[in-house]
Formats: C-alpha cells, structure tokens, sequence
C-alpha cells in the first residue's frame, strides 16, 4: 500500500483491523487482458466521432483483412465468454470461502469466549479463597 | 418375516439415515424464525462437498487461510446460526434448552457451561466417537444475541480458539481482561 | 490539467506503457471498487471502465502522480454512479440500513465484517474511509479526489470511525463488564 505522507500509523486497534481489512485486493486473475480485449474491440464505448470515422475506414480495408478482423472479433467474444464464466465460478468460489471463514471466526471467538470466562471465574475463585486465607490468619 | 424383525428393520434404517446427516444439531423452526425478529443474522451451511469446494479458494500464501484450510480438511460439515437483536429477551430460554436438549444424549459430553446473569450463558458440548473428537457444538445465549455452531468431524480446539484472533482481529488478552466481579455466577465442569 | 503531453515528457503517456499503468494499479482500482461495492463482478465492471477511460485520456496526464490521482477520482465517482443506477440513495449515516441477509452470508466475522459495516455507510463516508485505510491518504488528498471541504471530510471520517469502532469492539466478543 502507498503512503503519501509521513503520518505516524495509528496503534488504536480499530483504525489497525481497519487497515488490515481494506488492504488491496489483487485483481481477479487475467484481468489486465480482460482490459486489453475491451480496448482492442472496436466497440460502442469510444466516443461517436472516432466511431464515425473507424465506420468510414473499414470500407478501405480489403476484404480478406476485414474478413480476419472479423474472426478476432469472434474470437475475443468466444474469450469473453469464457472468461466470464471464470470469473463467475471465481466469485461463487470467493463468496463460499468468506462463508467459510465467516463461520470458522464465529466459532473461534465463541471458544474465546468461552475460555476467557473460565479464567475468569477460576481468578475470582482464587481472589476469593486468597482473601479467606488472609482472614483464617487474622 | 415377523413383525418385530421389520420393526427392528426399519429403526435401524432410521437410526443409519439419522447417523449419515451431518448435522449433528437441528434448528427448531422457532429458532429459525428468530432472522425474523433479529437486527442482523448469519446463517452458514457447509457441508462436507461445499467445504472442500470452498477450502480451495483459500489462499496458501495467506497464513490464517492457511490454517483455516489446515483445520477444515476432515471435516464433515459447519453449521452456524447468529442472531442478533436490538433488545433483550427477544428469545425464549425454552428454546436455547430445545437446542442443549439435542446434545445430551449418548455420545456428547459438556465440556463447559458458564452462567453469566449480564454476560449469558456459554455451552460447548464434545462429540466423541471411538474416544476421538468427532463433533462440537457452541451454545452462547447472550442477552442480545443467540449463537450456535455445530461443527461435524474432527478438528483441533486450539487452533479453532486461535481463529477467533485472527484475521487481522486482535485476540482476546488475559492481561487485559477486567478484574474479576463477585456477583457473577459460573460453574465450569 | 487539460495541457496535451508528448510521450517524450511522460513515458505512461506511450500506448507501450498503458500496460504497466494497468499492472501498477489494476489493484488499487479494483480493491477502491471492491470495497465500495462488495460486490467482484461489479467491482471488475467498473475498474475495467475505469482503465477504458484512462485510455482514452492517457495523454492529458502528466506524471505518474498524475495518473494515480486520476484514477482514485475517476474510481471514487465510478462506484458512486454505479450504486446510484443499481441502488436507491443513501440515508444518513444514522438511518443506513443493514446490509441484507445474503451479503451479511458471504462476508466473514470480525475482519470482514468491518468490510461489510464499512459497505453499509453512505456513498461519501464510505469512500473516505477507504481512501484513508485502504490508500493511506491523508484528509487533504481526500478532499481534492472527492472535491470536497478538508473539514468535511474529517467530520465524516470522525463519525465513521466511531459508528465502526463501537460496531467492531461488539463483534469481537470481549468479555464486557
């Protein structure tokens, strides 16, 4: 993560789970060419005017490069699909690992919970029998 | 064949299709209509297909998903319900002891059970089979809010309880804990 | 800001290096996203857009400071226009609704269940938070991506930080007395 200024991190707990759990993300894998596939489209995003003008430049292509430009079309469509459908499992395959660790977390701190009331029982206990003993003496 | 055979017959059935559930404990529908009434609620079901599934996506690089894909490698299932409400007494004790009455019979053991008058109430029951773990449930019934966790297979506690720290969370610190009050009430088998 | 820039004075301006742009901040936008949208797919959608559009403007950008100023603006405002045509507006930061049962599903505890506090708070709030925990950006960086008053910009991050504070300490299950 960049920083662009000498603050001192914070130590206030908040502020570091904080941190730790808005830390980046890589992106989902193949995305850089995912990108490249959609500049390289000649799609409906770009502006009118460049589309006007790639529309009146394809008629001076001839045919058998236009006809090849055509089946990368298929092709990066076919790719995009595929890559898609990667990406959905991808996301469902996220979705049921947080569900995962979402319970594992649960669990865990209930145990926590469990064990920290325990010792603090057993501490109250010993308080208890210490301040007896120290009464027996008097 | 006699009817006590088929009877015989048919309990066994029952009792091999009961064993072949994963989950160990079942939600009572009242229970379940506690999302209803809660602020905000979590519902998980993983059995054993699902957490295979889902354990490949943990990252080895990453090292608590590392230990959560080390922890989850045998087990049969993870079932977790939390329910989170804006007052108290939004649950009745009826149906926290429908959910213990589930984890008394032959076969689990209660590990813990704390009473707190302010803080709730913390079961946490063991199953074992063949003298080895094979199962554990987490009851804990605070004033606003009910959780149960059934985990179905065998699993080491420890690092379970270390997961409660992990993540990026701090673990709880005994140090830090308040002194102990005298009003509290407990019992710990 | 609008000046035209030869590739000769910033080489991020050659289409050659569009691709080392995408590598560098592929994360940074997409997690900007993530974060905001709790959402992967859309959270692509968008930081795909974004480096479209960064394409096309590539060589308006002077320097790499540039471009990533740039692009955390052009993400910030992405993601606010693409909740606003999926989703009704925000409410106040008192009023903001939970998250429905089916995302409260997908996200873990504790951790991520500061992710998920963090996606239920209004547009701004939210994005100032993740500029500030995600990008390490100080008020006055925030203020100028988000084209908004320094003061501003503490205030909801004071509040937010305390709604997330006192939501956090709960969900950590300490032993309270």
């Amino acid at each position: 993560m960049s920083a662009s200024n000498d603050r001192p991190m914070q130590a206030e707990p908040t502020e570091s789970a904080l941190r730790n759990a808005l830390r980046r993300r890589e992106a989902p894998e193949g995305f850089a060419d995912r990108v490249w596939a959609r500049v390289a489209e000649p799609d409906s995003r770009k502006p009118i005017g460049t589309r006007r003008e790639s529309w009146l430049r394809i008629f001076a292509v001839p045919l058998a490069r236009w006809a090849a430009a055509a089946a990368v079309c298929v092709a990066l469509v076919v790719g995009g699909i595929y890559y898609r459908n990667v990406q959905r499992e991808r996301a469902q395959g996220e979705a049921a690992k947080q569900q995962l660790i979402l319970a594992l977390r649960i669990a865990g701190s209930k145990l926590q919970v469990a064990k920290s009331k325990i010792h603090q029982i057993n501490a109250n206990r010993v308080a208890t029998d210490q301040s007896e003993s120290h009464e027996e003496k008097e | 064949m006699s009817m006590r055979k088929i009877t015989k017959w048919l309990l066994t059935l029952l009792a091999f299709t009961v064993t072949a559930r994963a989950q160990d404990v079942k939600i009572p529908p009242d229970v379940e209509k506690l999302s209803a009434k809660a602020k905000e609620t979590v519902e998980v079901t993983m059995d054993g297909p699902m957490l295979r599934w889902a354990s490949k996506f943990l990252s080895a690089d990453d090292p608590d998903e590392k230990k959560a894909a080390k922890l989850v490698a045998d087990l049969k299932g993870i079932y977790v319900r939390s329910y989170e409400f804006d007052k108290e007494g939004e649950y009745s004790a009826a149906e926290v002891e429908a959910l213990r009455s589930q984890v008394r019979g032959p076969g689990w053991s209660k590990v813990v059970g704390v009473r707190s008058v302010r803080e709730g109430d913390v079961d946490v029951f063991f199953k074992l089979q063949d003298d080895k773990m094979a199962g554990i449930v987490i009851i804990s019934a605070e004033p606003k809010e009910l959780t149960i966790v059934n985990i179905v297979g065998p699993l080491d506690l420890d690092q379970l309880a270390d997961l409660g720290g992990e993540f990026g969370i701090p673990k709880l610190d005994r140090k830090t804990l308040p002194k102990p009050q005298l009003k509290a009430q407990g019992e710990q088998k | 800001m609008a000046e035209l820039i030869s590739a000769e004075q910033f080489p991020a301006a050659a289409e050659g290096d569009f691709a080392g742009i995408v590598r560098r901040y592929q994360a940074m936008v997409y997690s900007i996203a993530l974060h905001f949208l709790a959402d992967p797919s859309a959270s692509e959608e968008v930081a795909q857009d974004v480096f479209l559009q960064l394409h096309a403007n590539l060589s308006r950008l002077k320097s790499e400071e540039h471009v990533k100023f740039w692009l955390r603006k052009v993400t910030s405002h992405r993601c606010i226009d693409w909740q606003r045509r999926r989703r009704p507006q925000a409410v106040s930061l008192e009023d903001a609704p939970d998250p429905p049962a089916l995302n409260r599903v997908e996200d873990p505890w504790l951790s991520r269940r500061l992710r998920q506090l963090v996606a239920s708070l209004p547009e701004k709030p939210r994005l100032i938070v993740i500029l500030r925990y995600q990008e390490d950006m100080d008020a006055e960086d925030i203020a100028e991506v988000l084209a908004m008053p320094i003061a501003t910009v503490k205030s909801h991050l004071q509040r937010s930080l305390a709604m997330l504070r006192e939501k956090a300490a709960r969900a950590i299950g300490e032993v309270t007395i």
